[in-house]
């Protein structure tokens, strides 16, 4: 049986939503030489080496990409004894006295941008970290906001909001679907 | 008694390691006369090795001696909750000396403070590794002649790899140039570099160019000289002109070794930084510039190191790994005959520092022993001067990591205030007359009753009955959000916030006609970190946080660093339904994505000024206001007190 499946974003609107994600970080950024730009797999990786690009169109400076896999450290998987095993997909970036934008495709609950924070301590001192994720379904249960939204959907517990890209789905298009 | 360690390569000085060179040229000597005879070494491996652990066991067999071990000390006592201090003073009884390889950053160092015994740390986290230097250097040293003036590349992860920081560092001591390859991302520490230039007077000069060919081409590599007698000192920025000079120079040195990491494969499953790590084939050593660049490698390798090269004469990494058993016999005997003279101790006492008061800095590194088992090492740092901007930096004397200094307290007069760089020469009293306070955060230092330095008339925000209306409504918003009311916990954060989430609760108790669990958490303590506070239920457990809705209470968000340590902490015990966060005050000037859930009052303010909640559990003879004034330095006060 075919899923019940709704665009609600097709590949123009979320090119232009990453676009004006991307301004907004250069606001939000006190000197973009201070921004770096961490992305937490998979899709979230996508979106900040696309953000990365964008800010060099706009500010003229690279900001370095960093990699987080919150797996290791999500609340709801047995906890790892083994501390050197965490992080196995990880690409540590510098984040001393930097701004630290965490980049993910869907916040929700809360619980993987908690993970993450614990992640970018371990990477150093972070002066500054924002949040920036593409889509915000709102229903948080943790005290977490996102600093940055390219769209704000209220789909309903029940059902799923899918991010797909060009990278990694072959489509940049945003659809919410029955499980 | 007097006794040697060797927790990093600094603990030895270049004679001494020259010495332990002569030794390891003698190996068979050493063994022929079986030094070790009678004596025990026990490895403790918390973490798996296969070479270093066997040299070891082997150098000591051949040097006559015994091993003992155990084979994984994971299921051993740790598993029971013995600390490492306790672990090093009872091995310590069984052996004479003790190899240990920990995951913690600087927990050798702390079963070192403990032990009776010499301790060598065979690796601690991603801290030191100072026995694979020795071979390192001993091997470069062999091949070579000489390590003055060679130019050594170093390739690969040099951010994580504890190998590396050690190598450089000796390389520096040595008088060897240094050009870096780092894997994208992987590159030297920043603390690191700032190291060579502040101690060993290295200067570093970028060189545009993106892997390894690139020594050669254009890569991204970073090269680093003693500052003399290279002229290349002087190159300390880039600029196109000097760029051309720069690669010309470069690209004529000659290279004397390529040292390889391992490639962590597991990294590099994602994205580009795969097709970016060095890689060495025989293709790359054909360059008639590399006739005499020896490869090394301190194994185990995965693929940056083609096996063609095995068979080149120049493919050293084998004979590295050989030179191990002997440059650790050396290094037994070495410290056996440093022990046995009973020398007097002239180690002449470092000055650190270390908090007077019950809360004090805490080192950044989550990795530190000192953050993940506080009761085998108090937290003590070396001051660092002439940070970015003139900021303070503070270095933890077991893990190296740095911390920028937020705030200082003098301890006789009970008052704080934001450090400056103008505040440098005061500060430097007070530590001299053991006054100085250093805090992480204004919650730490009020906790233990400082007060601000503080100017100019306070303001009142809100009153006794505003306070009052601000706790009715917060607990008013917390029923209506309440899926299940048997499943709350309303956890308040040390101290007042435990006194708020008290009358909270105390409001959801009488509308609820219930009672409602009330517990309490401490951000800045160790151990015992959250607890039931006892009006809840006298004579309950311990408190339970799985599947609770959890509402954290707090008296005013500023950064939100406080809550975000309160979420680290509740999550490494438990995963609640929810958190949700009520505080009375949100000032902003966030700096991480903490948002509370229900606020009593939305204060603007500077960061200049302080908002301070006083509750009449607190301060006894007051009434409960909030209160906002301004911060002023010591040093402001005095120039203000004059004019």
């Amino acid at each position: 049986m075919a899923q019940e499946k709704q665009i609600l974003f097709e590949r123009d609107e979320l090119l232009r939503a990453v676009n004006r994600m991307a301004h907004e970080i250069v606001e939000q950024t006190a000197s973009p030489s201070e921004l770096v730009l961490i992305g937490i797999r998979s899709r979230g990786v996508h979106l900040a080496r696309r953000l990365a690009r964008k800010v060099e169109e706009i500010a003229k400076i690279t900001p370095s990409v960093g990699v987080i896999d919150v797996t290791p450290y999500r609340d709801d998987r047995a906890r790892e004894l083994d501390s050197r095993a965490v992080g196995a997909f990880e690409i540590p970036v510098e984040v001393d006295e930097k701004t630290v934008v965490l980049i993910d495709d869907v916040i929700f609950r809360g619980r993987t941008i908690r993970a993450a924070m614990e992640a970018v301590a371990r990477m150093g001192q972070a002066k500054r970290i924002l949040v920036a994720a593409l889509v915000d379904r709102g229903a948080r249960e943790l005290p977490i906001r996102a600093d940055i939204v390219g769209k704000n959907i209220d789909a309903g517990a029940g059902r799923r909001v899918n991010v797909m890209l060009e990278e990694s789905d072959g489509v940049d298009q945003i659809t919410v679907s029955d499980w | 008694m007097f006794r040697r360690n060797l927790l990093s390569i600094a603990d030895l000085t270049n004679d001494e390691i020259e010495e332990i060179f002569e030794l390891a040229d003698a190996a068979e000597k050493l063994g022929a006369d079986k030094v070790a005879g009678g004596r025990i070494m026990a490895t403790l491996f918390y973490e798996p090795s296969t070479r270093t652990r066997l040299s070891f066991e082997s150098a000591m067999h051949r040097l006559g001696g015994s091993v003992i071990s155990c084979s994984d000390m994971k299921s051993s006592s740790t598993a029971k909750g013995e600390t490492v201090a306790d672990t090093a003073k009872v091995v310590s009884s069984y052996a004479d000396v003790l190899v240990v390889r920990h995951y913690w950053d600087g927990a050798v160092q702390a079963m070192a403070e403990h032990a009776g015994v010499s301790v060598i740390n065979a690796g601690d986290g991603s801290h030191e590794h100072p026995s694979q230097t020795l071979c390192d250097l001993y091997t470069l040293k062999q091949e070579k002649g000489r390590l003055k003036g060679l130019t050594v590349v170093i390739c690969g992860d040099l951010k994580n790899g504890r190998t590396i920081h050690s190598l450089v560092y000796a390389l520096a001591r040595f008088g060897a140039s240094v050009v870096t390859l780092a894997a994208n991302g992987m590159e030297l520490p920043q603390y690191v570099l700032e190291r060579l230039e502040r101690e060993y007077d290295y200067t570093l000069a970028p060189v545009a160019t993106g892997d390894l060919k690139a020594v050669v081409t254009e890569t991204d590599a970073l090269y680093l000289t003693p500052k003399q007698p290279h002229q290349l000192a002087l190159f300390t920025q880039l600029d196109p002109g000097l760029q051309t000079r720069l690669d010309t120079i470069v690209s004529g040195l000659r290279y004397d070794a390529f040292y390889m990491t391992r490639k962590q494969k597991e990294r590099m499953k994602e994205g580009t930084a795969g097709n970016s790590y060095p890689t060495i084939g025989s293709e790359f050593l054909r360059e008639q510039r590399f006739k005499n660049t020896v490869v090394m490698h301190p194994l185990p390798r995965v693929d940056e190191l083609s096996p063609e090269v095995d068979k080149d004469r120049r493919g050293i990494y084998f004979k590295q790994a050989a030179y191990g058993v002997p440059v650790r016999m050396a290094l037994l005997k070495f410290l056996f005959a440093q022990n046995d003279t009973k020398r007097a101790g002239v180690k002449k006492l470092p000055t650190w520092f270390e908090s007077p008061e019950t809360l004090g800095p805490q080192c950044a590194n989550p990795n530190c022993i000192t953050v993940t088992e506080p009761a085998s090492a108090r937290r003590k740092f070396d001051f660092l001067a002439g940070g970015p901007g003139g900021a303070l930096i503070l270095r933890c004397l077991y893990c190296d990591h740095r911390i920028k200094v937020q705030l200082v307290g003098h301890v006789k007069s009970k008052r704080y205030c934001a450090y400056d760089i103008a505040l440098s020469d005061t500060i430097k009293d007070w530590f001299e007359n053991k006054e100085l306070a250093i805090f992480d955060s204004i919650k730490a230092a009020e906790e233990i009753g400082y007060e601000p330095y503080k100017s100019g008339p306070q303001r009142n925000i809100m009153d006794e009955t505003a306070i009052e209306n601000a706790v009715r409504d917060i607990a008013r918003q917390i029923l209506r959000d309440c899926d299940d009311p048997d499943r709350l916990l309303v956890l308040g954060i040390r101290s007042k916030g435990s006194y708020l989430a008290q009358r909270i609760a105390a409001e959801l108790a009488a509308a609820q006609k219930r009672k409602i669990e009330i517990g309490e958490i401490e951000i800045y303590g160790s151990g015992d970190e959250i607890r039931r506070l006892f009006r809840a239920e006298p004579e309950a457990g311990p408190l339970n946080l799985k599947d609770r809705e959890i509402v954290l209470v707090d008296d005013v968000i500023y950064t939100g660093r406080t809550v975000k340590n309160a979420l680290d902490i509740i999550f490494r015990s438990a995963r609640p339904k929810s958190v949700r966060l009520a505080v009375l005050i949100d000032r902003g000037h966030r700096e991480v994505p903490v948002k509370p859930n229900y606020v009593g009052k939305h204060i603007p303010s500077s960061e200049r000024e302080r908002v301070r909640v006083k509750l009449r559990e607190a301060e006894h003879d007051e009434k409960d206001k909030v209160v906002i004034y301004s911060i002023i330095s010591p040093v402001e006060q005095q120039v203000g007190g004059l004019g």
